[in-house]
């Protein structure tokens, strides 16, 4: 068990910079998810932290001790590839005890651990055979099993899920985060898939492009994203923006790039004809006869709820509800948001406006 | 390269080490024999510069050996290229038995090459081989197969290709198998006969493996030694002597090693010119779609 | 749109011809099958003359091998098979081969494999060079490097002598060696790698313990090649070799190409110096045609 720090780590191919000066502390024990879409970088970090990469600047620090140079055998970690890497010759036994092959423990105490990890993870019975022979959920399994074997510092999972189909991938999910609860060991966990990210973390990283885009709890980046790019990107299905200004003379009122005018549920105060983008998830709208008015397109029942896809003149949007509401194609319905689901973003930067510059009370003759 | 995998270069070291030793050093030693006049035996050794080269361009011996591979290189490649092809398309069309057909037909192949080359000289020896014999039993006078400067030429070509146009038959069947069936499929349902198939389907498919034989087939036919050595020993007189023939007479016949060491240098650019222009051609029609 | 047209007219198109002609375009089919099928037989068999009558005349008294017209019809004997082997020495030659090819692939075949390994894992831009210069060194003229060897030998006393052949192979072999399981290493995902560095293997136990196993198939298909080149090499075996050494090939080209009394006897040897690796080679045809496509397939 380890902390790991990960001070200005830069990663460079010749000229090409794929990882910009990038900051992380990993807590002892702590779930850190890294997430991001392809070639955000995430997977070439997680493979720096291993050893796989070198360092082009910066440090890596595990349990403290400066690593950059390390053999990745001298680290300490275990690593959870996306495909598994098994090895083929080997039995699911032999598999396992690899590492502890390597590390010349005596032959009994091999036994004993590998027969410890397997009750874990259930695979007592598969000991005898070869990956070839098992399905990809205990595939999974025993690179797990692999992993726990060896009691390392840290455990790096690589995208461990995406080889397997949606019911297993969440079964996994719930396996893994128990797996940490008992073992207590850090974790560092790469994904693209924002949802397994919050269901999973303790921490999440989202980066996009080499660089750090936010790092926070899961709840606290769903309510507060930094910036656009997070406010897109956490969130299933994603959060509405939509781009436009405040109305010159009404501050209930903005105006979207078509001339639209959406009804805000409270004044805010932000410089009128300032361009802006308003962020709305879509559980935040609700039914009121005192919101806008917006053209139902699509209806899509998921069955807990009801995805309608509107449109504004043009703009499109996602709402879900909970309640069935009867609505066709066509339709015009007239829908407000709650305050605390509005968010402002900087058209320019993207970046958050923070609260305290929209929440001011308005005086009525204004 | 990555820290953790440095280890790796030293991989490489045994393997390298001895081609240093036994290939890069002996061919540096004879690119340095070929400028010297220098007989294997005495003990003077002169540097002559470019002597030897002056000697073997102005000399028709030389020229005569290089037309004489032409031919023959290019005679046998072109022949087993068309056989082969027609067998693997044969043999790829077939529904049944084709490996049985693989496997007998690849069996020229296999054998020595050295022992294939008597196998024919013994189908085309004066007389008592199976041909004179047969042709004579029936009253015919056969003409001498491997006396006759021309059809010993032939002869040659003939036994190259019974060699190794299993190996290019092989590859092509292989290529022909990993070629995608949808493809056939459509250009059926659009209508094309199997002659435009073949020229718009098949073919551009197999132009990388083509490429890869004819190139290879190129280079050992420019080095061919045995079959001639067997059959003719590059006879009549020197109708089929190649430059690997014709230096091998310098060499460990006369034992003119520095004007053998030139042949061979000179030997070796040219494969790689020809090689390279071949190359550059055929990808450049591969390029350009088909 | 229109491409939707196209294609459900051409299904309908399709499937009206089919029933059409469905029955003549399968008996066409089945006569194109079988014509192609006779082409084929007639081929083989007319290509397998040569081999054939060799078997043949190896069986033949001379009296029968020297007739006109040939004759089919003869009293088969084993004696010629019998007197190669054992008055002409050729169980010293056969001797000499084996040492010679088993020298040859006991060292090309390990050392090309650890340096097909690293260039398979170094990074493409500095492996590529590498494996190009590799290829082109396959086609230098072999005449070229027997000049020098010759030489060095004369000055080193070691014409005639095993090393110096196996060394000369081994020059002509390790190319194409690395070459071929350079393709075989590369299949291996790098994953592989990855975790037994991560298990605690440094670049030599990674290869020993965990890609050596699992690149066995290829190491075969290495082998069998080497083998094969060196079982059958003629002219570094011609011009190296002496009483003590020779080879199996330069023993026949001698004694078959010369006198064509002995007939008989030369087609008995040359019949007994293919058997071996016509029956191995036929054993792990498999493996060999995995080696021969390999470099054509991919390209």
């Amino acid at each position: 068990m380890a902390s790991v720090e990960i001070m200005n780590a830069v990663k460079a191919y010749g000229d090409q910079q794929v990882l910009h000066s990038i900051n992380i502390h990993v807590e002892d024990g702590e779930f850190v998810v890294l997430v991001g879409p392809s070639g955000c970088g995430k997977s070439t970090l997680l493979r720096m932290i291993a050893g796989l990469e070198d360092i082009t600047d910066g440090e890596i620090l595990i349990d403290g001790k400066v690593v950059n140079t390390k053999h990745p055998k001298d680290r300490d970690i275990a690593m959870v590839f996306q495909s598994y890497a098994l090895y083929p010759h080997m039995t699911v036994e032999e598999n396992m005890a690899f590492s502890l092959k390597m590390q010349k423990r005596d032959k009994e105490e091999q036994k004993q651990k590998v027969a410890e990890s397997a009750r874990i993870l259930d695979l007592t019975k598969l000991l005898d055979r070869y990956p070839r022979q098992l399905s990809g959920g205990q595939r999974q399994r025993v690179a797990m099993g692999r992993a726990i074997v060896r009691d390392p510092k840290v455990f790096l999972f690589d995208e461990p899920l995406s080889n397997l189909d949606a019911k297993l991938r969440v079964q996994m999910r719930t396996e893994i985060r128990s797996l940490h609860q008992k073992l207590k060991t850090t974790v560092v966990y790469v994904t693209h898939d924002q949802v397994e990210a919050m269901t999973m973390a303790d921490k999440i990283v989202v980066m996009h492009d080499g660089y750090i885009e936010q790092i926070g709890s899961p709840l606290n980046l769903y309510d507060q994203p930094a910036n656009l790019f997070v406010a897109g990107f956490m969130g299933s299905p994603s959060m509405n923006l939509i781009k436009g200004r405040m109305d010159r003379s009404d501050p209930h009122q903005f105006v979207t790039q078509n001339g639209k005018v959406i009804r805000l549920p409270c004044p805010v105060d932000i410089d009128p004809g300032r361009e802006l983008v308003i962020g709305i998830r879509p559980e935040h709208f609700e039914v009121s006869d005192e919101g806008t008015e917006f053209e139902v397109e699509v209806i899509e029942p998921t069955g807990s709820e009801i995805q309608v896809i509107l449109n504004l003149g043009g703009e499109k949007a996602t709402a879900a509800f909970r309640d069935r509401l009867p609505l066709e194609p066509g339709d015009k319905v007239r829908l407000g948001m709650s305050e605390n689901g509005l968010h402002f973003f900087d058209s320019q930067s993207g970046n958050r406006l923070s609260p305290d510059l929209y929440m001011k009370e308005v005086s009525p003759e204004h | 390269m990555v820290r953790w995998q440095r280890g790796l270069w030293w991989f490489l070291l045994p393997s390298f080490g001895l081609l240093t030793v036994v290939l890069l050093w002996p061919l540096g030693y004879a690119l340095y024999l070929s400028f010297f006049d220098y007989y294997l035996g005495s003990s003077d050794r002169t540097f002559i510069g470019l002597g030897n080269y002056v000697e073997l361009f102005t000399e028709a011996r030389l020229w005569q050996s290089f037309w004489t591979t032409i031919i023959i290189a290019f005679g046998s490649v072109g022949l087993q290229f068309v056989v082969g092809f027609a067998l693997a398309l044969g043999i790829y069309k077939l529904k049944f038995s084709a490996r049985l057909f693989t496997m007998l037909l690849f069996l020229p192949h296999i054998v020595t090459p050295v022992v294939a080359a008597l196998f024919i000289k013994w189908i085309l020896v004066s007389n008592f081989g199976l041909l004179d014999a047969t042709l004579l039993g029936l009253d015919i006078t056969p003409p001498d197969w491997l006396g006759d400067p021309i059809w010993a030429k032939i002869s040659v070509i003939l036994a190259d290709a019974w060699i190794f146009t299993p190996l290019i038959m092989m590859v092509l069947y292989a290529a022909l198998q990993t070629l995608d069936q949808s493809l056939i499929g459509a250009a059926q349902i659009d209508g094309a006969n199997a002659w435009q198939i073949l020229r718009h389907i098949i073919i551009p498919a197999l132009i990388p493996a083509i490429i890869f034989t004819v190139s290879v087939r190129l280079m050992d036919a420019f080095r061919f030694f045995d079959t001639i050595y067997v059959l003719t020993g590059g006879g009549p007189g020197t109708a089929t002597e190649t430059i690997t023939m014709y230096t091998y007479q310098l060499g460990f016949r006369m034992l003119d090693i520095g004007k053998a060491s030139a042949l061979g240098v000179i030997t070796l650019v040219v494969v790689a010119i020809i090689l390279l222009t071949i190359n550059k051609v055929l990808t450049r029609i591969y390029r350009r779609g088909d | 749109m229109s491409m939707i047209v196209t294609t459900e007219k051409a299904l309908s198109k399709r499937g009206q011809g089919a029933r059409k002609t469905a029955p003549g375009s399968s008996a066409l089919l089945n006569r194109g099958q079988v014509l192609l099928f006779a082409a084929l037989c007639i081929f083989t068999l007319f290509n397998l003359i040569p081999l054939l009558w060799a078997v043949l005349t190896s069986l033949k008294h001379p009296a029968d091998a020297f007739t006109i017209p040939p004759t089919l019809v003869f009293e088969p004997t084993l004696e010629y098979h019998k007197e190669v082997w054992l008055d002409h020495n050729f169980v010293q030659y056969l001797s000499n081969s084996l040492i010679v090819s088993a020298g040859t692939v006991i060292i090309s075949v390990p050392i090309g494999s650890l340096a097909a390994y690293a260039l398979s894992r170094i990074p493409r831009q500095r492996s590529g060079p590498i494996l190009s210069a590799l290829f082109t060194i396959r086609m230098f003229p072999h005449i070229l490097l027997a000049i020098p060897f010759f030489v060095m030998g004369s000055f080193l006393n070691l014409i005639d002598s095993y090393v110096l052949l196996i060394l000369a192979l081994i020059a002509i072999n390790q190319p194409f060696t690395i070459w071929l399981m350079h393709g075989f290493f590369s299949d291996i995902p790098r994953d592989l790698d990855e975790a037994a560095a991560l298990d605690g293997c440094n670049s030599w136990q990674s290869f020993r313990t965990v890609i050596l196993p699992l690149a066995r198939p290829g190491m075969t298909v290495a082998a069998l090649f080497s083998l094969l080149l060196s079982y059958n090499e003629f002219l570094f075996a011609l011009v190296l070799t002496g009483v003590d050494t020779k080879t199996l090939p330069v023993a026949i080209a001698s004694f078959g190409g010369e006198d064509i009394s002995s007939l008989s006897l030369a087609a008995a040897g040359a019949i007994g110096i293919m058997l071996p690796i016509v029956i191995i080679m036929l054993l792990l045809q498999r493996h060999l045609v995995r080696g021969l496509t390999m470099g054509a397939v991919k390209g």
